[in-house]
């Protein structure tokens, strides 16, 4: 039986037209943008047409957009240099850093280390399984302090949008700044930034096609983000390094061929998600489908699997069969932690197993019957098991 | 064939063991267990186990073109073999922490992910062997005299034995290391893991002072005496000294002086002479037989260390205990160590020395 990649909200594969785009910049235009010299120049005006040609897909100006080394390097420049800059400006005022509950690691890390470093004071955010904040219960004296409140456009293990025009207006209201994770909602959900009012927001490229490494920061003109690592005048001053051209040029190919297609292309993987969600609810009596009371990105179904003791056992037996899901986020060692995504939302006594299953742009129906019929196989053998 | 989970430390052991198998045609899942959190124990890549073997048993088994998974045990792990290890030290005794994990955690684990991944056999690249014989299913020991393992597995459920295969337990070191070679394995040239995985430096009383605080008795001086009660000088914490130890004890005595016993609700450490220090009898607890036991009477043979050689003893009583005469006084017959009980290369069972 061939095998069914359901994974693509850890990585998907490089689309092919996205590796024509940089393909120039692996080798013959090969310069320096800092150089002054032609070749240097040719490299300048590729960096300078990605970065143009990303902004106008997200609805910024070029000069709001900061190339860095991925989603992980841009949430933690959000929000380690966001709150140094605050602090900056507010020398007696420890600012205070919001995020989310379900927030991705690389947010929620970077928060407890400005927290356990007393540089900010972290404040959590709960999330209700349909998206709901309660920012009343994070505000207090919010006003008097800087502060930096970090909620992620679309979870990356659920696929739950959270309500970042509601963030806006409150923090707006209260006087401090807004930056969002939209790793998992770009090319997926439509995103223009100037509406949103959002003044951070991190993007990368590999969710949707293009290379992995490379990421973007948006900061909206006027908003302060001191850089984290020092050694050049690149990104003005905000992501030194020689930059990665043909990195920043896939990354904008992507994103700009997903913003392109994405009324199609949105409810094409809707389409197919739903009907991979529609053969497993019929099919496992019990199965809960996580979040589905909230608004949903298109790509991800998360699943809460009943009369599974052993979650990690059965992704290795899906893989084993040929199909690939997740748990929850990919883990460096491999091993499989429980999510704090569904605790947060569920209760960290949730007796059901967590099922992550992501589709792409080019996930057909016959790869997610292929899938349910699987998930379908191995929960019957799994449950006998248990 | 059959499909067989193989447990991949990330060693050239296993890593061969895993290469055996999928050349006699079996179905290979290779796993590596995660014991501990990396973060918590730095490793420096001198033990199995760590994230380097993760990452090294992933190398072997894309090469070998199977799957590799990892299993997360680190709460049991934590509970029955750091836990255990730590009040171990505690009560003055010495602790196997390897027998613990193939006794309480390894392959419990092993077995329970493999039925769920549908492997009705599970592998290891312990050297020692598997023997069937009419109706039963015997646990030998290594054909390599100098890597014989069987001293960490006394401790196995004998019901599972029938499902467990160890392919390089018919293989001497050299031929292993050979098979690597020629296989190309990224483990090939690895060296031998001589520390316990979560004591990587190889001093475990920074783990003690971690996990039992800062004020213990275990960790309060305490004074060094001969068996008459002599003072003799004083020690920085008894759980640093086991039975047999020399180092630690302090210079200027007329001849060599070696740990003979501590003594925990004194903090004594008690210490005296080589000679001291040899026993003809040891008491066994916390059994678990792979056959049926002994009776009183039988002769068998011992061994009370690893490495150690056997040695020829009686079953006096066996119970919940066992009571065994050595043929021959045995130096620091050590408390908290296994005591395995062999009829020639079978392997009886075994326990704790109480």
């Amino acid at each position: 039986m061939s095998n069914v990649y359901l994974d693509h909200a850890a990585t998907t594969p490089l689309r092919e037209d996205v590796l024509a785009a940089m393909e120039p910049y692996l080798s013959a235009t090969f310069g320096n943008p800092s150089s002054s010299h032609r070749w240097g120049q040719a490299a300048a005006a590729a960096l300078e047409d990605a970065r143009a040609r990303l902004a106008t897909a997200i609805g910024a100006s070029p000069s709001e957009v900061r190339f860095v080394r991925g989603g992980t390097e841009s949430d933690n420049l959000a929000l380690i240099g966001g709150v140094r800059a605050m602090a900056k400006t507010n020398p007696p005022r420890t600012p205070i850093v919001l995020v989310s509950a379900i927030e991705h690691s690389a947010v929620l890390e970077p928060a407890e280390w400005l927290h356990k470093r007393a540089e900010a004071e972290m404040r959590v955010i709960p999330v209700a399984i349909d998206g709901t904040l309660d920012l009343l219960s994070v505000s207090m004296d919010l006003a008097a302090r800087p502060f930096l409140a970090s909620v992620m456009w679309a979870n990356n293990e659920t696929g739950l949008l959270l309500p970042i025009d509601h963030v806006v207006s409150w923090a707006k209201e209260l006087g401090g700044i807004v930056h969002t994770d939209a790793s998992q909602a770009v090319g997926k959900v439509r995103i223009d930034v100037a509406e949103s009012g959002v003044d951070l927001l991190t993007a990368t490229g590999h969710k949707l096609g293009g290379p992995r490494g490379c990421g973007v920061l948006y900061v909206q003109a006027g908003v302060e983000v001191e850089p984290l690592i020092f050694g050049g005048g690149q990104e003005r001053s905000l992501r030194p390094g020689t930059e990665d051209v043909a990195g920043a040029v896939g990354l904008a190919e992507a994103i700009h061929l997903a913003v392109a297609d994405l009324a199609v292309a949105g409810a094409r993987m809707a389409a197919v998600r739903d009907r991979l969600q529609a053969r497993l609810v019929a099919q496992i009596p019990g199965l809960r489908v996580n979040c589905a009371d909230g608004q949903l990105a298109p790509h991800v179904l998360s699943l809460g699997i009943p009369e599974v003791i052993d979650g990690a056992a059965f992704l290795m037996a899906l893989d084993l069969e040929g199909v690939a899901a997740s748990g929850g986020s990919a883990c460096h060692s491999g091993a499989m932690a429980g999510s704090h995504v569904i605790a947060a939302l569920y209760g960290t006594d949730d007796p059901l197993a967590t099922v992550r299953l992501s589709v792409c742009r080019g996930t057909t129906e016959a790869d997610v019957d292929r899938g349910a019929e699987v998930v379908t196989a191995v929960w019957h053998r799994l449950r006998s098991n248990a | 064939m059959s499909r067989v989970l193989v447990a991949m430390s990330g060693g050239v052991d296993s890593s061969v063991a895993a290469a055996i198998l999928v050349d006699e045609g079996h179905e290979v899942i290779g796993v590596t267990m995660k014991t501990f959190c990396y973060s918590d124990i730095p490793t420096h890549g001198k033990t199995c186990c760590g994230l380097d073997g993760i990452m090294d048993a992933k190398r072997v088994a894309s090469s070998l073109g199977i799957a590799h998974y990892v299993f997360d045990v680190e709460e049991d792990f934590t509970r029955d073999v750091i836990d255990d290890f730590v009040s171990e030290y505690a009560r003055g005794r010495t602790p196997n922490p390897c027998v613990r994990c193939n006794s309480n955690t390894k392959f419990r684990d092993l077995l329970a992910r493999g039925k769920a991944l549908g492997c009705d056999r599970i592998a290891t690249g312990h050297y020692v062997r598997i023997a069937h014989t009419a109706g039963e299913t015997s646990l030998l020991r290594g054909l390599d005299d100098a890597k014989d393992q069987s001293y960490f597995l006394w401790g196995l459920p004998p019901e599972i034995l029938p499902r467990l295969l160890f392919p390089v337990g018919d293989l001497t070191k050299a031929e292993v290391r050979e098979q690597a070679r020629t296989l190309e394995l990224a483990t090939a040239e690895k060296p031998e893991s001589q520390e316990i995985c979560f004591v990587p430096t190889g001093d475990y009383r920074d783990l003690l002072r971690k996990r039992l605080g800062p004020v213990h008795p275990a960790l309060e001086p305490g004074q060094i005496v001969r068996s008459d009660g002599t003072v003799m000088g004083q020690h920085r914490g008894f759980a640093g000294f086991t039975v047999g130890q020399r180092r630690g004890l302090g210079g200027g005595f007329p001849e060599p002086m070696f740990v003979l016993a501590v003594r925990p609700e004194t903090r004594e450490v008690v210490v005296g002479t080589r000679e001291e220090l040899f026993g003809a009898s040891v008491a066994v607890r916390e059994l678990n037989w792979l056959t049926a036991a002994p009776s009183p009477g039988d002769e068998v043979t011992v061994q009370l260390r690893y490495r150690a050689p056997t040695v020829t003893a009686t079953v006096v009583d066996v119970g919940d205990d066992l009571k065994l005469a050595l043929s021959a006084a045995q130096p620091a017959i050590t408390p908290g160590q296994s005591a395995v009980v062999f009829d020639g290369l079978r392997v009886l069972g075994g326990g704790r020395i109480a």
